[in-house]
């Protein structure tokens, strides 16, 4: 089995990780993208981005900013999911895409026991506009007991939370264009809301715009006048909020951060890897993505070198490959936790020699022709 | 590899040293002279102030907490100049690369993470292990957990307490113990609004001094050097005084440290019911000979405050500038982050740097009052130079006063204070003193087997100036700053306690993390190997 391929064709380690670091060297403008990795990947991707000036992003940066978007302009409430597990007394699903995101939330939170008197399987739940077909098919949903349902249309839901805040807040909800059947379930709602001992309201981003996560991070914030509530963004996938974390302590901002300024430049518009790539700005590409087999949405013909499993099929053959291992799966990492909210050491479930991404880019950093920096 | 630093004013108030000598240096070690050897480099302190490197004993530089507050305040690059012309990351301050450069340029070489929750234990170590030349370590933090309050609750004995808090040091790998508003994050998550020493969690019914009593006999029956770390009640609000008196109190003779005490120190005299209780607190410190505190010296100008205490932060997020804020129900802990613009026009602000000033010069021992800001509470750790400036000179503090609203100085006792900082002092609230509350019997002096961290200062006017940029530093004996500039790339480890336990308590740990979330209980711990330095941890030891 081969681990790396240059052009397509098998190649020794040494040779490709030294192909890849002249074309890095030779970048005016890298971008290193996607970013699947654990944190030891992330450290040192991060660190390479400052080595070369390249630029960084998250394959599912889309969604880890419009969350961030919201806690930055307005504020939050939050909380992990194991504290929703335990505590909630009521919860809130808004949106699609939930049980995509977090396949074990049915039974991490629909239907959990908890500590808490009241809580539980016989907690309180609510789903406004789940996608339709998740409802409509049995195994999943008659898993789940007692969820009232509140519109189907992803596109309603701006509008329903609007106008169960108003109705939260006592004012009129002041939307002629509601259904005639929501108003008195708002009101049910918004009472069932406000006489929660501990609500927690979960949403994805990768499904919402920005403005239907802020409305329900004012919902849940409004709550707080009175009860407890609290929001648990449910996280991307491919150790996103691992990244935003190692992005944040090392850089002081999330993804989509340009490294080749004399500071580091935060421009979510600027510095989307799509975008560099697409418009030409990037003249280089190194791709990482070691939780799955996942190649680079974009067509453009810039070089790229690529960290990802040995199976992952590529439009075209990047100039450089080379196979790593799954954290996890194949080598010992660390990375965000889905039911702790934080992150964690995990060890590998059969392990095997993969390299992992901190192992590619220390291979290729030894090649690069500057010296790493100091002080 | 023998250095020598030749000729300065050695202060070295843990070895009874204020006098012009040599220091002698050998493998990261001070050593005592070597008769007849000669140096294999020799630095001239002719003229220069040499102390042991400096110890910050409670500075929030790492963690989820802290990582927030960079994420949320994406326009403001805080506790940094900036540096043009310095290295991509090197000039984002607030990232954790700074952290260190900066803290190495004041002398500083061993800085402790104060508020860890467990299961962010290994995130905090994570990013300390970024941050380079300076060591670390953490405490963790204890009294809002379901665990403890259930062992309170349910009335088990000491042991079953000492074990807990023994496993939780041991898998965490932190220095100490740190209780944050005892009980009132687990009561806020029932609703509760307000909550003093002996109110109690509605479900469990135990108190906040219950957890401060059963914690405090846990970490000195474990031998634990550091005591009991407490953040009391009612942090922040007048009339706060009352909260920390009743705790100061209920040390009754054992050691207990009281964190950042000037947001303790208002009462409600004065036409805005807002006054310093300052000279009170002073008072019982003074009295209360096994009770330490730090100050949390509050400066001006914009910051944003992080801490665990959800309760206190939720009920800020109002007064957040700029107007966004960042509040978490964790497990265990809550969390919040609210920025924070503290003005010299502002009475309340006013009244609160005098506070702090007044608890640095009202307590007489220096090896009872600890150097801090609660960085980033107060103000950011950059503004220890100031500070220390501030203490050293009644006519710079007099100046001061003259810039700050006449009301709010006449609710304190700050013009009628003239004590002076000596630099014995100074070096013993930073050096000597936090090595003793910590443990750290090998660090904060420079006798001979000391670690070989060393600050070396012009003894200028400005003491400011003098504090900011260490003429050099040395860490382990290798020379890491000169001028104020880092000058190397070096990156120190944690320091840590593994208390003795019964086994007996890993057995019903892992259970009740199974039971509870469906998880092994390795999610709290903290292996070496996921860290990705070389031997990341220093282990400290304890009393027995
Ligand atoms: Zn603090």
């Amino acid at each position: 089995m081969h681990h790396a391929w240059i052009d397509g064709a098998p190649a020794e380690l040494a040779a490709a990780a030294a192909t890849a670091a002249r074309l890095l060297d030779a970048s005016r403008q890298p971008v290193i993208a996607g970013l699947g990795a654990d944190v030891a990947g992330a450290r040192a991707a991060t660190a390479l981005a400052q080595r070369i000036g390249a630029a960084i992003d998250h394959m599912n940066a889309d969604a880890l900013l419009r969350d961030l978007d919201v806690m930055r302009e307005a504020g939050v409430m939050l909380t992990t999911p194991s504290e929703a597990s335990l505590r909630a007394d009521t919860l809130l699903l808004a949106g699609p895409g939930l049980t995509e995101e977090w396949n074990e939330l049915p039974q991490r939170l629909l239907c959990a026991r908890t500590v808490e008197p009241g809580a539980g399987a016989d907690r309180r739940k609510f789903w406004l506009c789940p996608r339709a077909s998740w409802l409509d098919d049995d195994d999943r949903s008659g898993s789940i007991h007692n969820i009232s349902v509140i519109g189907r249309e992803t596109g309603d839901l701006p509008v329903l939370l609007a106008a169960l805040r108003a109705r939260v807040n006592g004012r009129p909800h002041g939307f002629a264009r509601l259904s005639p059947s929501f108003p008195q379930a708002l009101d049910g709602l918004a009472d069932a809301l406000k006489a929660a001992r501990f609500g927690v309201a979960v949403w994805s981003a990768a499904e919402l715009d920005a403005l239907t996560v802020e409305m329900l991070c004012g919902l849940v914030a409004d709550l707080n006048a009175t009860t407890r509530f609290s929001g648990l963004p449910l996280p991307p996938g491919d150790n996103a909020i691992g990244v935003l974390q190692v992005c944040g302590w090392m850089t002081g901002f999330p993804p989509r951060t340009g490294l080749g300024r004399s500071y580091p430049d935060h421009d979510p518009w600027r510095y989307r890897a799509a975008r560099l790539v697409d418009s030409g700005e990037a003249d280089c590409v190194l791709w990482i993505s070691a939780y799955r087999a996942k190649a680079p949405e974009w067509s453009g013909s810039r070089p790229t070198v690529a960290l990802a499993p040995a199976d992952t099929r590529f439009p075209k053959p990047p100039r450089v490959h080379i196979a790593v291992g799954a954290p996890g799966r194949d080598h010992d990492g660390v990375e965000h936790h889905p039911m702790m909210g934080t992150l964690a050491a995990v060890t590998a479930a059969r392990r095997s020699g993969a390299l992992s991404v901190a192992d590619a880019i220390a291979a290729i950093a030894a090649h690069l022709a500057d010296a790493p920096p100091s002080c | 590899m023998l250095t020598r630093i030749e000729g300065g004013r050695i202060i070295d108030p843990a070895n009874g040293r204020d006098e012009i000598g040599d220091i002698w240096m050998r493998d990261g070690r001070i050593v005592d002279a070597p008769p007849g050897a000669s140096a294999d480099a020799t630095y001239d302190a002719t003229g220069k102030i040499v102390m042991a490197g400096a110890i910050d004993i409670h500075s929030h530089i790492a963690g989820w907490n802290v990582n927030t507050a960079r994420l949320l305040l994406p326009e403001f690059r805080l506790g940094s100049p900036a540096r043009p012309g310095a290295k991509p990351l090197s000039s984002a301050g607030w990232p954790a690369f700074e952290i260190g450069c900066l803290y190495a340029a004041m002398g500083f070489t061993t800085v402790v993470e104060p508020a860890v929750s467990p299961h962010y234990a290994l995130h905090a170590h994570l990013e300390l292990a970024d941050i380079p030349i300076i060591d670390k370590a953490t405490l963790a933090v204890l009294g809002n957990d379901d665990f403890l309050l259930g062992l309170i609750h349910r009335k088990e004995d000491r042991a079953a307490v000492q074990d807990y808090v023994a496993w939780t040091l041991g898998a965490t790998r932190s220095l100490g113990v740190k209780v944050i508003n005892p009980g009132g994050a687990a009561a806020f998550k029932e609703n509760v609004r307000t909550f003093s020493f002996d109110d109690v969690v509605p479900s469990c019914g135990v108190s906040s001094r219950e957890i401060v009593k059963t914690l405090q006999h846990a970490v000195n029956a474990l031998g634990v050097p550091h005591p009991l770390h407490v953040h009391c009640n009612n942090l922040g609000i007048a009339g706060s005084a009352d909260t920390a008196l009743t705790t100061i109190a209920a040390a009754e003779g054992l050691p207990l440290h009281l964190a950042h005490l000037q947001f303790y120190g208002y009462g409600k005299e004065g036409g805005r019911g807002f006054s310093s209780e300052a000279a009170r607190l002073a008072e019982a410190v003074n009295a209360a000979k096994s009770v330490t505190i730090d100050v949390g010296q509050v400066m001006f100008g914009q910051t944003v405050t992080v801490s665990l205490d959800v309760l206190r932060q939720f009920n800020a997020r109002n007064q957040a500038r700029p107007r966004k804020w960042a509040i978490l129900d964790g497990d265990g802990n809550g969390a919040g982050i609210v920025p924070y613009n503290y003005r010299s026009a502002d009475f309340y602000n006013a009244v609160q740097w005098a506070v702090g000033m007044e608890l640095f010069l009202l307590i007489d021992d220096p090896w009872r009052v600890f150097f801090t800001t609660d960085h980033p509470n107060g103000a950011p750790f950059t503004a220890y130079p100031e500070i220390l400036a501030l203490l050293m000179s009644r006519d710079l503090r007099a100046q001061w006063m003259a810039g700050l609203p006449a009301e709010a100085v006449a609710v304190t006792t700050l013009p009628s204070i003239s004590r002076e900082y000596t630099f014995t002092e100074i070096a013993t609230m930073t050096r000597a003193a936090p090595a003793r509350l910590l443990g750290l019997r090998d660090r904060g002096h420079l006798g001979a087997g000391a670690i070989a961290d060393v600050a070396v200062y012009e003894d200028e006017r400005d003491r400011a100036r003098m504090f900011r940029a260490a003429a050099l530093v040395f860490r382990r004996g290798e020379l890491v700053v000169r001028d104020g500039k880092p000058t190397k790339q070096v990156f120190g480890c944690a320091l840590a306690v593994e208390p003795e336990r019964d086994r007996a308590i890993d057995r019903r740990l892992k259970a009740y993390y199974e039971e509870r979330y469906g998880i092994s209980d390795d999610i709290i711990k903290v292996p070496d190997h996921a860290i990705g330095r070389p031997a990341p941890f220093e282990l400290i030891s304890c009393a027995h």
